[in-house]
């Protein structure tokens, strides 16, 4: 067998995780959030949410990859089942490589409009349409959602965009973890950096950019964005949004984190490098992502118009909003490409991570080369991408987001912390290095975990952290769990009653459902297969 | 923007950026 692949750099693995953690949420998402959660108040749950969920959860599932790696097993299939001795561990953990399977069967879509955005603004295609509506059917036209015919005469533009940008995840994923994944992280991450400070710096430097209206300028942009509503912290769902806004920016529950962190080394750190993945990520959503998008609409379009912008959603935001913005710009050809690139970069940073899993399904369980394994995932992403793109106008995404982006993630993230905190065994060990002498008897549940995950540690894990993990944070997702299904019940727009849906579109909603179901049956039945190959 | 939001801007960004700062000062930082 050849040898196991690795991290060349330990900033490459830095920036590769951060890739994983930073993606459209940090910038569409995450402002819209703060706008209509409470303004700074917001700070308030989402810092308790990040302290006492996100970083323990980012930990723990750095130090189970990490584990799972010492014993060749790169998905949570294998690390489950390395960590809980019971014949279900595998099919439970299995669910790790279907989520992020399926995330990138809708998330590389979305990341192809913005590949076609930088690409419109380049060749000014959307210049010209100065009022919102236009400009929401120029992007609907370009989906083939609206059939108006008006900006694009079918969607074989959306499809030329959306195979570009498989094909390229294709090809990074194709040349393995380090010569792929951490060199795109090196190239695309310092970018992307560099992008948003060069386009926070141009949104500070806006001022009133129409003096017939005093009051729609960058200052009253950022007193949206950060002014507290203290009102807000009583309302429950404000809580729910912060915790869910830290779940989803670190790309947490997932299984992409464990797969990345199966290719360190068995005395690499987790500690201080998985901090300082959560803190590039965070520097990327608070700094970066809270100052472009939401004070650069109020600067235009005034807070009235803004506040609507954002409760229609982020896309909205990114792709209707900011175009009308860009044609405004002196040069706004060049900051709306710049934008749209940013976003990009963001994008597929984290769409190779989450094709990892199944990457690494293949070419561990069985055997299948690199070259031939990334072929054979881009070939079920271009099927099951498919109906994505032509049932889009049918709801199809929502339920993709819904179940997978929302519920199962949650899920999956419970799981891996009762299996972490409750039912690890590893054998208990003295020493460092390679040379660790096995004393015979094992140690259980989080004294285990806890264990593994200060091992090697750079710095030391407050102790408090402990019982977080063992209680707080099991308690936080059950929580969200039950939070979420529970806001989605009684929500007019149910996505699990289809309230409010015609008949004929709850079929393409139905096919959703089914093809979620059978991913996940389907890899469950791969991972049977690979054990059984092993025994 | 009011006072409020200068406070809750200065430490929001305060704190992340003082969290990146220290990570990476750890993590360039020659070890012994």
């Amino acid at each position: 067998m050849s040898e196991r692949e690795r991290w060349a750099t330990r900033i490459g693995l830095v920036l590769a995780m951060a890739g994983n953690a930073v993606g459209l949420g940090n910038f569409l998402r995450f402002p819209r959030q703060v706008a209509l959660n409470g303004g700074g108040a917001f700070m308030i749950p989402y810092f308790c949410a990040f302290i006492l969920m996100g970083i323990p959860l980012m930990w723990l599932e750095w130090t189970m990859g990490r584990y799972g790696g010492q014993f060749g097993h790169s998905t949570t299939a294998g690390q489950f089942d390395a960590m809980w001795k019971n014949r279900w561990a595998k099919y439970i953990g299995s669910i790790g490589i279907s989520i992020p399977m399926l995330f990138a069967m809708y998330y590389i879509y979305i990341e192809s409009w913005t590949l076609a955005y930088s690409f419109f603004s380049m060749t000014k295609k959307y210049f010209g349409i100065a009022e919102m509506e236009k400009m929401n059917t120029f992007l609907q036209s370009f989906q083939g959602v609206s059939q108006s015919g008006e900006f694009f005469s079918s969607i074989v533009a959306a499809i030329f965009f959306w195979l570009i940008t498989l094909i390229l995840n294709i090809w990074v994923i194709g040349r393995g973890i380090s010569r792929g994944i951490e060199r795109l992280a090196k190239i695309a991450m310092p970018l992307l950096f560099l992008f948003g400070i060069i386009l926070v710096i141009r949104v500070l430097t806006l001022g009133t950019p129409d003096h017939r209206y005093p009051d729609r300028n960058v200052m009253s942009g950022f007193a949206y964005m950060w002014n507290p509503n203290f009102s807000k912290l009583t309302d429950f769902s404000v809580w729910l949004a912060a915790a869910g806004q830290i779940f989803f920016t670190l790309s947490i529950g997932t299984g992409t984190i464990q797969t990345y962190a199966s290719y360190l080394r068995k005395d690499d750190d987790c500690v201080l490098t998985g901090l300082s993945t959560s803190a590039t990520n965070e520097f990327a959503e608070v700094v970066l992502g809270g100052s472009i998008a939401i004070p650069i609409s109020v600067a235009f379009f005034g807070l009235t118009t803004t506040q609507l912008i954002a409760r229609q959603g982020s896309f909205d935001l990114g792709f209707v909003a900011m175009p009308i913005i860009f044609q405004k710009l002196p040069l706004g050809f060049f900051f709306g490409a710049m934008w749209f690139i940013l976003l990009f970069f963001a994008g597929i940073t984290s769409s190779v991570a989450l094709t990892s899993p199944l990457m690494a399904l293949l070419r561990e369980k069985f055997g299948i080369p690199r070259a031939r394994a990334a072929k054979v995932v881009g070939l079920i992403l271009f099927v099951l991408g498919l109906p994505v793109i032509f049932f889009l106008k049918y709801g199809y995404m929502d339920q993709y987001d819904f179940w997978i982006g929302t519920i199962l993630l949650a899920f999956l993230a419970l799981c891996e912390t009762l299996v972490f905190v409750f039912a690890f065994s590893r054998p208990r060990v003295l020493g460092s290095g390679v040379k660790n002498r096995l004393l015979g008897y094992m140690k259980f549940g989080l004294d285990a975990g806890w264990e593994e995950m200060s091992r090697s540690a750079e710095i030391k894990i407050p102790r408090v952290f402990y019982y977080i993990l063992k209680y707080l944070v099991p308690l936080f997702l059950i929580v969200l769990f039950c939070g979420w299904l529970w806001q989605d019940l009684r929500s007019e727009t149910s996505v699990v009653l289809m309230r409010g849906i015609e008949s004929q579109h709850r079929l393409f909603r139905w096919v959703a459902r089914l093809t979620i179901i059978g991913v996940i049956l389907g890899v469950g039945f791969l991972v049977k297969l690979a054990w059984r190959r092993r025994e | 923007m009011n006072i409020g939001g200068w406070i809750f801007l200065v430490v929001g960004w305060g704190l992340v950026t003082a969290l990146i700062a220290l990570c990476y000062y750890r993590i360039f930082k020659k070890k012994p």
